[in-house]
């Protein structure tokens, strides 16, 4: 079976399903094809979730170029895709001189990269702006366009809005083989997958971690991917939010950062060790990491509270430390957006506007759709709804009000959205992802069963056959005994 | 751009006009056996009551509990849990109590404190809808949830395979579903010893079970009935160091462990499984009572509570599992007749009622020391008989109960042995309190504390 699009978008990480967004609006088909079998499951799922502000890249780099102004569309794409985005400003702390000259460092290159309002402030602003942070910071960065979303949130919010607008999600279809014609054909590129082959006359690499793979097996740019592996761990909600906290900069790293989340949870992110590609254990000398550098930003956080801890890998091509973003030098047609590492999920919805650009540049052919529709409807939040709406749900349907999931509040009716709407939930953790049912403070011991049964019944497949994530991850045998 | 607090739109502070309200004397929150056992406490009592429970059933985690040993202390009799819940059960259904099942409670709303005449607002919600519940008195009887692997930092990938015991035993016990062909253990806590066997008699086979401590933490009965008679090895001093597997589970690294606990290097077995289970400690659920405004005690994190398990929130009581985790049901449904009367007293007769002999001068703070690793209650406020409760931190043949005023021992218990895996619970007598506050002082200290043998 062989489709043939316009464009194929390879990875449905947050990069591709931004691109895939930004270009839906135009009259092209697209095709995204993604490895495994759901959206962000690469290194958009080990993320901390910050929107960093972008006074970290040196000026002049494309980091630089697209992560203010990533940090900037965010608010835009939160309204358009109706994803949760907090801008709540953040501040880099300051312990003593010699980090008050790095602050102002990067305070230059925040003015350097466009970001607004940046300012060195003292201990007393310090406390007002965030009063759980630590007394022995003499001076901060204060950066008030910094915020926080939920990776999957976004990735998911595009994607589902890409598809809306038409663009076709192919997923457990990793790339096995590129075939590619001569530059004139329609149908440049042929990829084969085991879902199917997908035809297309531009291609896009997208494809986090294999996009160096992908690049070889075009015959584009060769370049190696070096795993710069991070853990991260998730504490229990707080009565109030915490502000992102952060320590002055290492030069591989933004160091461990102390933020609060959409959700209220705090998250530690994150550590960075070169390890063997592929590698997502966390490791207990990374965690203890974490939790002794939280305590330096934060020194009354609860670090008894883990409610999970977990790890992956940045995107980085080994030699540089930026992105790479453009079209191929070897094979046009071919356009590379590799390299995206830390800040990915701040550059994202800019990263798909400068795609936009360099396509149209090569001479891309972008014709507006009539029909376009920006807009995507977030589905009802019961937990965030307010009483009122609580009501009027429970009233639509009685599944609203069987709550399935205690720690996050998620009733049965917001599982089975999550399986129904497209991109589908076809995992425990695609569930969770979409609705947070398990992804409390018990880790689904109370509501893993349940959430397992629904998906069997909307599936319809037996449990054995549901999965926590991709293949492979059976959760249950079978029947113990006896016919079911 | 200001700081934005993501609790501000989330509360559910809204104005509830249109909800529903229904007024008894006393709100249990919980319909296993901790709840059942205060409501029925309460009916005794003549108060109005209804409980909230979030399941279709009453019973809690003893539906799942099929195993027996319950019942020993109460009805003189061995039962398993469904049993043991059952008879609770038929005497609910033999009481007007109003049963809101399949409810979640959403909040309590315990208003501007007025002592006596605070009424109690409990929100909840189920399939038919928002409700509201009115009551002088509420009795919080959420139960525990499990540790996660997360909270013991168990190192490694993340595959599918791994549950915790509780989990584990609602796939087998009431979903019919095997969570897998070859089981590692991690934790001699009673659920994994029951478990274990559990598995065993399914035809799971269990690989052993590990045990950070140098003793098993369950009780000794449950050792001998689970493990021993079936040849399933413990591994104490040994933890798991890393989980292995993209997937599925495919295998567990097991280290040993100093007498600090901390891996020892070169001691990593790696035991191949599907399965791994966690039995590593429970965790009272109290996000609804710290919401409501009760202070907890960070020892047992359940509520700090005075002799007649009243909360910090005068009118809030608490009992059970989500007041300090208990070591047998029959001791959990003890506790909840005091709190369930307790609250009955407190809901029909006024504030200064709850106990007969109250004594307004009466403030003492109940501390831990020694290797006691809490005293519950927290605080004293009567000079009665108390019933206090504690557990030690470590197993020793002979220590004794100590308690101490200002450095002076007021009241000193028998030379015996002690054990983790035992809830302890001794009468404190109302001449030691009246002694302590006769020294003036403001907290006593329940000390265990270990003596040479003679």
């Amino acid at each position: 079976m062989t489709e043939t699009f316009d464009i194929a978008i390879v990875g449905a990480g947050i990069t591709g399903c931004a691109i895939a967004r930004q270009l839906a609006r135009y009259d092209l088909s697209i095709c995204v094809v993604e490895a495994a079998n759901d959206v962000a499951l690469g290194a958009s799922k080990a993320n901390g979730g910050l929107v960093h502000a972008g006074y970290d890249p040196a000026p002049g780099t494309v980091k630089a170029q697209v992560n203010a102004r990533g940090c900037e569309l965010y608010g835009t794409w939160a309204q358009e895709l109706g994803f949760l985005f907090c801008r709540t400003g953040s501040m880099v702390l300051g312990f003593n001189d010699e980090d008050r000259a790095h602050l102002e460092k990067l305070r230059q290159n925040g003015l350097a990269n466009g970001v607004p309002e940046l300012s060195i402030i003292g201990p007393d602003r310090i406390h007002e702006l965030e009063p759980r942070a630590s007394a022995d910071a003499t001076c901060a960065l204060w950066c008030p366009s910094t915020g926080f979303v939920d990776p999957f949130e976004v990735a998911i919010a595009a994607l589902e809005n890409a598809v809306a607008n038409g663009v076709t999600f192919m997923r457990s279809a990793p790339v096995e083989a590129i075939e590619v014609a001569g530059s004139g054909d329609d149908a440049r590129f042929t990829l084969e997958t085991p879902a199917g082959n997908v035809r297309c006359r531009y291609l896009i690499n997208a494809a986090g971690n294999g996009a160096a793979d992908i690049s070889h097996m075009a015959g584009a740019e060769e370049f190696q991917m070096v795993w710069r592996q991070g853990n991260i761990v998730v504490l229990d909600k707080e009565p109030r939010t915490l502000m992102p906290l952060y320590p002055v900069p290492t030069p591989v790293s933004k160091g461990v950062i102390v933020t609060g989340t959409v959700h209220g949870n705090t998250v530690i992110t994150a550590t960075a060790a070169v390890r063997e590609p592929g590698d997502t254990q966390t490791y207990a000398s990374d965690v203890n990491a974490l939790l002794a550098g939280a305590r330096k930003l934060v020194p009354n956080l609860d670090t008894r509270r883990v409610v999970r801890a977990f790890a992956g890998g940045r995107p980085v091509i080994q030699g540089t430390n930026d992105f790479f973003i453009g079209q191929s030098a070897v094979v046009p047609g071919l356009f590379q957006a590799a390299g995206i590492q830390s800040p990915g999920v701040a550059s994202a919805p800019a990263i798909a506007e400068r795609m936009e650009l360099v396509m149209r540049e090569s001479g891309v052919k972008l014709h507006e759709r009539t029909d376009w529709n920006p807009i995507r409807h977030a589905p009802d939040d019961f937990d965030r709804a307010p009483l009122a709406r609580k009501e009027e749900l429970i009233e639509s349907d009685p599944a609203w009000g069987q709550i399935v999931c205690r720690c996050e509040t998620v009733p049965e009716a917001e599982i089975v959205a999550a399986i129904r709407r497209q991109p589908d939930a076809v995992s425990v953790e695609g569930v969770k992802r979409r609705c947070r049912a398990g992804m409390g403070r018990c880790q689904s011991g109370f509501c893993q069963s349940r959430v397992v049964a629904i998906l069997a019944r909307e599936l319809d497949c037996d449990p054995s056959e549901v999965l926590l994530e991709d293949a492979g991850s059976w959760l249950v045998e079978g029947p113990l005994k006896g016919v079911r | 751009m200001a700081t934005f607090d993501m609790r501000d739109e989330r509360t559910g502070a809204e104005a509830v006009a249109a909800v529903q309200t229904q007024a008894f004397d006393v709100v249990v929150i919980g319909g296993g056996p901790a709840g059942m056992a205060a409501a029925l406490a309460a009916h005794k009592a003549r108060a109005r009551v209804a409980i909230v429970e979030r399941e279709q059933h009453l019973g809690g985690i003893l539906r799942q509990c099929i195993h027996p040993g319950f019942g020993l202390s109460h009805f003189k009799q061995e039962l398993t849990g469904p049993e043991y819940a059952q008879r609770f059960i038929d005497q609910v259904h033999a009481t007007d109590i109003a049963l809101l099942l399949n409810s979640m409670v959403i909040g309590i709303d315990s208003g501007e404190p007025t002592g006596a005449t605070a009424v109690h607002t409990v929100t909840l919600m189920s399939p038919a809808g928002m409700l509201q519940l009115t009551g002088r008195a509420v009795v919080l009887a959420m139960g525990c949830r499990e540790r996660t692997r997360s909270e013991i930092k168990i190192p490694g990938s993340r595959p599918a395979g791994v549950f915790t015991a509780g989990l584990a035993q609602r796939y087998i016990n009431i979903e019919n579903l095997k969570p897998g062909s070859r089981a590692v253990i991690l934790g001699s806590g009673d659920i994994g010893l029951i478990m274990a066997r559990r598995c065993t008699l399914e035809g799971i086979s269990v690989e052993g079970v590990y045990e950070l401590m140098p003793y098993a933490n369950g009780l000794r009965r449950n050792v001998k009935n689970c493990l021993d008679d079936f040849g399933i090895p413990l591994h104490l001093s040994t933890t798991v160091t890393r989980v292995i597997g993209h997937d599925r589970v495919e295998a567990v690294e097991v280290s040993q462990v100093d007498e600090r606990l901390a891996p020892i290097p070169g001691t990593e077995r790696v035991v191949p499984c599907d399965t791994l289970l966690l039995s590593v400690g429970l965790i009272p659920e109290n996000e609804l009572s710290v919401a409501a405004g009760v202070e907890l005690d960070p020892r047992t994190r359940g509520a700090v509570v005075d002799q007649s398990l009243q909360t910090g929130v005068p009118g809030i009581f608490a009992c059970g599992n989500v007041l300090h985790v208990h070591d047998l049901a029959d001791n959990v449904t003890t506790e909840s007749e005091r709190a369930g009367a307790a609250a009955a007293a407190r809901a029909l007769g006024g504030g200064a009622e709850t106990n007969a002999v109250a004594d307004t001068s009466c403030e003492l703070t109940v501390s831990p020391a020694g290797i006691a690793g809490y005293a519950l209650p927290g605080r004293i406020t009567a000079v009665a008989l108390t019933k206090l409760n504690f557990r030690v931190r470590r197993p020793v043949d002979t220590a004794r109960v100590r308690i101490l005023a200002n450095g002076e021992e007021v009241f000193a218990g028998k030379v015996r042995a002690f054990k983790p895996s035992v809830m302890e619970s001794f009468p404190l007598p109302a001449k030691v309190i009246q002694q302590a506050l006769d020294l003036g002082v403001s907290e006593i200290i329940l000390s265990v504390d270990p003596v040479e043998e003679a």
